[in-house]
């Protein structure tokens, strides 16, 4: 009879192991930590601390606590409109008969709800009928039409503002071709419309996405046994498929109230500081060296925010139906009616004004950027405004913005927060795929940094680490262009996070426990089974990274101020007013970086995306 | 048969009853959330042995094994490997191989490297290298060309032998397979277990083994815990399982089965002592049927006893019963007869199907005293 411990063959610790393989198999075993322990670092350094920091200082006044700035604000008829006079104490009578009189007064914060709420309802118009045609009509393009739906994620704000300046503009395409048929021109130009409309372009692609999800989720069956119980095709539809469409559209809609609430580029190109809303206003005081006030405001707009989104998901708490359907609607050809009825002819009919509406709304800015680059102020065809991007424009004073600096900046930045979020997303991703407890905590502390507006955080990182820190008499000092990158990765790397996470969820878990028991340690088994397998969602959250670094706004301005290290989002803002042209090069450059990427996103990760 | 190289020291222990425990419980209990899935649960299987956990879905055997693996760790109790406790090793270290029933095979590797896997973290057992290792092992799988393959084009119990070939190639001291045929359809179903049986046999390796299929663990086991609600409610070799039950659950679940409840009326013959055989007679309804037991038994018991449908025989037998008939299935080799007796049901097979009323009895040693009750 054998000595059954001889038997054993311990892996780790084995005599007869090599020396080098133990190591290595030690230093796996720790690997995962340490990268954890560095993601949480710099989290905390470059969003918690910073966003704490705007708080602190909205607290904080000559070094005593206070919420003075706060009641300063609430009670400010210029934030809060008539609303501040209810604050302030007054009559709620008086104050609702002069809100509904003609005159009323919205403040600034009140401005920001209104465009935000006609925004939302723009975007589900815009939105439902095209998840309608994409969930029920079968065409060529579909898929691909569908997949564009993911673009508004990474085009970048700055270059749709181009595109309408281009539309709209007194020059624009849109005057051209009213001219052309002798219509007079229209002013829409820092006009509420044209910021209606720009959202719309924005957010309606992503009603459209959420709402088309849950139409093909929609069981076949459930229609036709309400059929077969006597409902009509119109009780069938209401009975039946509207009840799962509403959530979907009531997400689509949450999320576009919240997003266009702290809308920024869009309205500071678009509105100008006339049509301001409250993150344009707060980046305005920050300009003016009144942070105190800036960051009061900067929360007060992200508290709102946050209550939105927190009333959302506690109604799709209640009313999560997430049923796959077994056996999803099928679809009709678009072009080849099986008959010539109402109910056939009358949809596509609408199908077809909606159409012609959409294209307007998606196409003219994009067109309209794309001509207005390459049409010289004469109206003939010139590449001058491409030629200024790669001149290092030796004429310009040095505080202009030299168009060269800023596509280096742009590329190097954007490779830099790559760098960065990459790891950080996939690390995120593990950590919050696993099973343990405290892991929903993880996940919100790691995604908090989608909610926040890139304001907040760009001023945090300002008046923190680029204005430099005290910590143990030693004085810690980052370049602005270290916190650009800093910036962009902290709000690129939940989309690696929503590409990779998808993935490691639906792996099979006895790959990985197979894997583990044939020796692989925990860490091993991420490099040699997990990664390898959600490599695509990998390669997708990259690209996301990327493109989202490539068109980020809103902390970029506040760090590059007075800095050389504009990006060219920041210079074509910089350039919208006075110089079109140059705007819409690189708006088209943008363009083209982010349509690589969507293309990248799509082939590879774009199914698995989780929004 | 070829001499594979299986372990560094040669020949594994043979199995028997004197070989010391490969894996021992000793109360465990998993709980999950409040709920247990597993409770207090002691076993002992030895060097070498086949031993399946058989049970119902959700009757903890799967989780018995994954306690065993090491993904799971139990809420109490210990588990020791050959003697040492193994709670906080990991399953990496564990020295395990596991086949799971979806095969879960790496999609992302050829067949060859799926079975070279667990080399990369140790070296082959017998000395040789990994290529011939991974070799020596498609071939006792009987898929020796399939090293180049694409898992991803091999059919069901192809891939599952290759997962079985990946599982034994680090030479693991235990292996761990769960429901590894259920997604398989029947035939091929046994003929894999055949071949899993013999590849067993000839590496003499600690086996335990999960399954939902009752005669699926009677074929292919030395021995079977039979689970229930989480625990373990018999673990007996399979003839015993079969013949023996030792509560009425294992009983019905093992097998079809007439299982009847009476009261003891009288002890005919023999001693009342543990141990040594007596004939019981035993009221069932208006029936007295006749028994022989070893139990402790004795007049005014409650007694649940059981007899197999193939032991019960047409106008034979010294217990009778007559019932009318209900059902008939014809099964192929036999005919499977359902009797509706004093609201009982009493199942039989037969050559030839039947009607109306049939009496059919049994001799004492056919029938088996599951549970006695004062």
């Amino acid at each position: 009879m054998n000595d059954p411990p001889s038997r054993r063959r311990p892996r780790d610790t084995g005599e007869g192991q090599p020396r080098a393989r133990r190591i290595r198999a030690g230093a796996e075993r720790r690997a995962l930590v340490p990268l954890a322990v560095a993601t949480v670092a710099l989290l905390a350094v470059v969003f918690y601390y910073p966003v704490a920091t705007v708080f602190v200082e909205a607290v904080v006044v000559e070094g005593a606590i206070t919420l003075a700035v706060f009641a300063e604000i609430l009670r400010d008829p210029f934030y809060f409109g008539e609303f501040a006079r209810l604050l302030a104490g007054e009559d709620p009578i008086a104050v609702l008969r002069d809100l509904l009189g003609a005159d009323r007064r919205l403040g600034i914060v009140g401005f920001t709800a209104y465009q935000a709420a006609l925004s939302t309802v723009a975007s589900v118009m815009l939105g439902v009928p095209a998840a309608y045609l994409l969930a029920r009509y079968e065409f060529r393009g579909r898929r691909t039409l569908r997949s564009l739906t993911i673009l508004p994620f990474v085009l970048p704000s700055i270059m749709v503002a181009v595109g309408f300046v281009a539309t709209f503009g007194r020059e624009g395409t849109l005057n051209t071709a009213l001219a052309a048929i002798g219509l007079g021109p229209v002013e829409l130009m820092f006009t509420l419309e044209a910021i209606i409309i720009a959202h719309a372009f924005y957010n309606a692609p992503l009603v459209a996405r959420v709402t088309t999800a849950a139409w093909e989720s929609v069981d076949a069956s459930a229609i036709e046994t309400a059929r077969s119980l006597g409902a009509s095709p119109f009780r069938a539809f209401r009975d039946v498929v509207a009840p799962q469409l509403y959530p979907a559209v009531l997400m689509g809609g949450a999320l576009t109230f919240v997003f266009t609430f702290a809308t920024f580029p869009i309205v500071l190109a678009l509105g100008g500081f006339q049509l301001a809303t409250v993150e344009v206003f707060v980046y305005r005081l920050v300009q003016d060296l009144n942070y105190a006030e800036a960051a009061a405001l900067a929360i007060i707009e992200l508290v709102i925010s946050l209550g939105v989104l927190l009333g959302y998901l506690r109604y799709e708490a209640r009313h999560a139906v997430r049923s796959r359907g077994a056996r999803p609607l099928p679809r009709r050809p678009l072009f080849r009616l099986p008959a010539i009825s109402v109910r056939e002819v009358l949809p596509r009919v609408g199908l077809g004004i909606y159409g012609i509406i959409a294209a307007f709304v998606f196409l003219s800015p994009i067109v309209s950027m794309i001509l207005a680059s390459v049409i010289a102020a004469d109206g003939s065809f010139t590449l001058e405004h491409y030629r200024f991007l790669v001149d290092r424009q030796r004429t310009g004073a040095a505080f202009q913005v030299q168009p060269w600096t800023a596509v280096r900046n742009s590329l190097v930045f954007a490779a830099g927060s790559l760098l960065i979020a990459l790891p950080m997303g996939v690390v995120v991703a593990v950590l919050t795929t696993r099973r343990y407890r405290g892991r929903k905590l993880v996940d919100a502390i790691a995604m908090a940094p989608l909610a926040v507006s890139g304001i907040i955080v760009g001023l945090g990182l300002l008046r923190g680490l680029v204005f430099g820190v005290e910590i143990a008499g030693w004085r810690i000092v980052i370049a602005g262009s270290v916190a650009i990158v800093a910036a962009h990765a902290v709000s690129g790397y939940p989309f690696v996070v929503r590409t990779v996470a998808p993935g490691l969820e639906g792996l099979d878990r006895s790959l990985i426990e197979s894997a583990r028991a044939l020796g692989a340690s925990r860490a091993r088994v991420l490099l040699d089974i997990e990664l390898p397998l959600v490599w695509p969602g990998v390669v997708a959250g990259a690209a996301f990274a990327f493109a989202i670094s490539i068109g980020e706004f809103s902390s970029t301005v506040v760090l590059a101020t007075g800095t050389d290290a504009y990006t060219m989002p920041v210079a074509i803002e910089r350039f919208i007013g006075r110089r079109l042209g140059p705007a819409t090069a690189m708006g088209v450059v943008l363009l083209i970086v982010t349509s690589i990427s969507f293309v990248v996103i799509d082939r590879l990760g774009g199914e698995s995306f989780g929004l | 048969m070829r001499a594979l190289a299986y372990s560094d020291d040669g020949a594994p222990a043979a199995a028997g009853p004197d070989s010391p425990p490969a894996v021992e419980l000793d109360g465990v209990s998993k709980v999950y959330g409040g709920t247990p899935a597993v409770e207090d649960v002691d076993l002992a299987v030895r060097e070498g042995e086949f031993f399946t956990l058989v049970g119902p879905s959700g009757c903890g055997k799967t989780t018995t094994l994954r306690l065993i693996a090491g993904f799971e760790s139990p809420t109490a109790g210990t588990i020791r490997f050959g003697g040492e406790v193994v709670s906080g090793i990991p399953p990496e270290d564990r020295n395990i191989g596991v086949v799971f029933q979806n095969y879960a095979l790496f999609p992302h590797m050829t067949v060859g490297e799926n079975v070279g896997y667990g080399l990369r973290f140790q070296d082959p057992p017998g000395g040789g290298s990994t290529e011939d290792r991974i070799a020596e092992l498609l071939d006792l799988v009987d898929l020796p060309d399939a090293a180049d393959r694409d898992p991803n084009t091999l059919s069901g119990g192809q891939k599952q032998r290759v997962a079985l070939a990946r599982a034994l190639a680090p030479g693991p001291e235990v292996l761990l397979l769960d429901e590894p045929m259920s997604a398989l359809d029947a035939r091929l179903r046994e003929r894999l277990r055949v071949q899993v049986k013999a590849i067993q046999r000839e590496l003499e390796i600690t086996t335990i083994y999960v399954t939902h299929d009752q005669e699926e663990a009677l074929a292919i086991s030395d021995r079977v815990a039979v689970m229930r609600a989480g625990t373990a409610e018999q673990i007996a070799p399979p003839r015993e399982i079969y013949r023996r039950p030792s509560s009425r659950f294992v009983a019905s679940f093992i097998g079809d089965n007439n299982v009847l409840e009476g009261r003891v009326r009288a002890i005919e013959k023999g001693k009342r002592k543990a141990g040594t055989a007596c004939v019981a007679v035993i009221d069932v309804d208006d029936a007295a049927f006749r028994l022989e037991t070893t139990e402790t038994i004795t007049a005014g018991d409650r007694a649940t006893i059981c007899v197999r449908p193939e032991a019960l025989r047409i106008d034979g037998g010294t217990s009778r019963l007559t019932g009318t008939v209900e059902s008939v299935e014809f099964l192929g080799e036999t005919t499977r007869v359902q009797l509706g007796w004093n609201d009982r049901e009493i199942i039989l097979r037969t050559p030839d199907p039947l009607s109306g009323a049939v009496t059919v009895g049994f001799d004492p040693e056919d029938a088996h005293l599951v549970a006695v009750e004062r």
